[in-house]
């Protein structure tokens, strides 16, 4: 019997079964060798496809929760300024290498842009709270990202193995098939 | 990539050798993350060394320090202050980052010496 992880799948993702046994697993399967290591073969390009597109969510996640911690900068460096009455006067990319410099007086809200062409007017206050539970959420979505990640990962060496072992034992039996010629009985 | 070779060899595998190839696996990839990260790291540190000196050398009083997007107009003073608290920051991360190497190098090698010495020559983990 052969024993599997300790889950069948994660989250779409099929579990690799572990393989105690060689001869059983072909037995049970009851597939000859070419066909068990095309099914592996077939699995491991599949497990590579879901790979590649969690990688691609990691590197945009990754790129976002810089951009959420910039934004909360900003906002806390205009709730620091407005209790002093001092304008903020700062320069900004008005477009692919000219400057512009602007004056901003007595910040009492912001406005955030929410993605999908819309751009609402917070308070200060609650633009932070805001900014604070979307790099919550990120860095949350982030971990089980990684997790899954790591998941995936397992199985594809679990896969790799099972395919040398399948392969070795293919090459044991038929070296086996060959030498009997000398030990035989045959009379 | 590591993987799991073969020469012949008749050592059966069992579900902890499997266990402990994957954990091989998972530390060797968090061991290429970790490198990129320290490199990023020192990169980072070594750009506010810069600015700390260039802020040393300029004459100015206002200096248009980068927040967010914009570079807002802040006294040199505050400047400082500012860096130096980065600095500190990014030494502290860069710290960390160099213990968990460490850590995983460690592990790493105490699983090269169990997995080489049941599989010998069947498996091969080193670098490419």
């Amino acid at each position: 019997m052969s024993a599997s992880a300790s889950a069948t799948e994660r989250r779409g993702i099929p579990a690799a079964v572990f393989v105690e046994d060689v001869q059983t697993y072909l037995s049970q399967l009851n597939l000859d060798v070419n066909s068990a290591l095309a099914f592996l073969q077939e699995r491991l390009q599949q497990y590579r496809v879901v790979e590649m597109k969690l990688l691609a969510q990691q590197r945009d996640l990754q790129a976002k929760i810089p951009d959420i911690e910039k934004c909360l900068d900003v906002v806390a460096t205009l709730q620091a300024k407005k209790g002093t009455g001092e304008a903020i006067i700062a320069d900004f990319e008005l477009s692919e290498g000219i400057y512009s410099r602007a004056r901003v007086e007595e910040a009492d809200s912001v406005c955030l842009w929410l993605g999908a062409n819309v751009m609402l007017e917070y308070s200060c206050e609650e633009a932070t709270t805001l900014l604070k539970k979307n790099l919550e959420n990120a860095k949350a979505s982030l971990e089980v990202l990684v997790a899954d990640l790591q998941f995936l990962r397992d199985q594809v060496t679990i896969t790799q193995v099972t395919i040398a072992r399948v392969y070795n034992w293919d090459v044991h039996q038929r070296r086996h098939k060959k030498t009997p010629a000398a030990t035989s009985s045959e009379s | 990539m590591q993987q799991a070779g073969s020469s012949g060899s008749e050592a059966e595998v069992t579900w902890e050798d499997q266990q402990n190839i994957n954990s091989f696996g998972r530390l060797n990839n968090r061991l290429h993350e970790l490198d990129d990260e320290i490199k990023t790291a020192k990169e980072t540190n070594e750009n506010l060394e810069d600015a700390s000196n260039e802020l040393i050398l300029t004459d100015e009083e206002i200096v248009r320090f980068q927040i967010g997007e914009v570079f807002t107009h802040v006294p040199k003073d505050e400047v400082e202050s500012r860096i130096e608290e980065m600095k500190e920051v990014t030494s502290k991360n860069l710290e960390k980052l160099e213990e968990e190497r460490e850590t995983i190098v460690a592990q790493m090698a105490e699983l090269k010496k169990i997995l080489y010495g049941k599989f010998k020559d069947s498996i091969n983990l080193e670098e490419e």
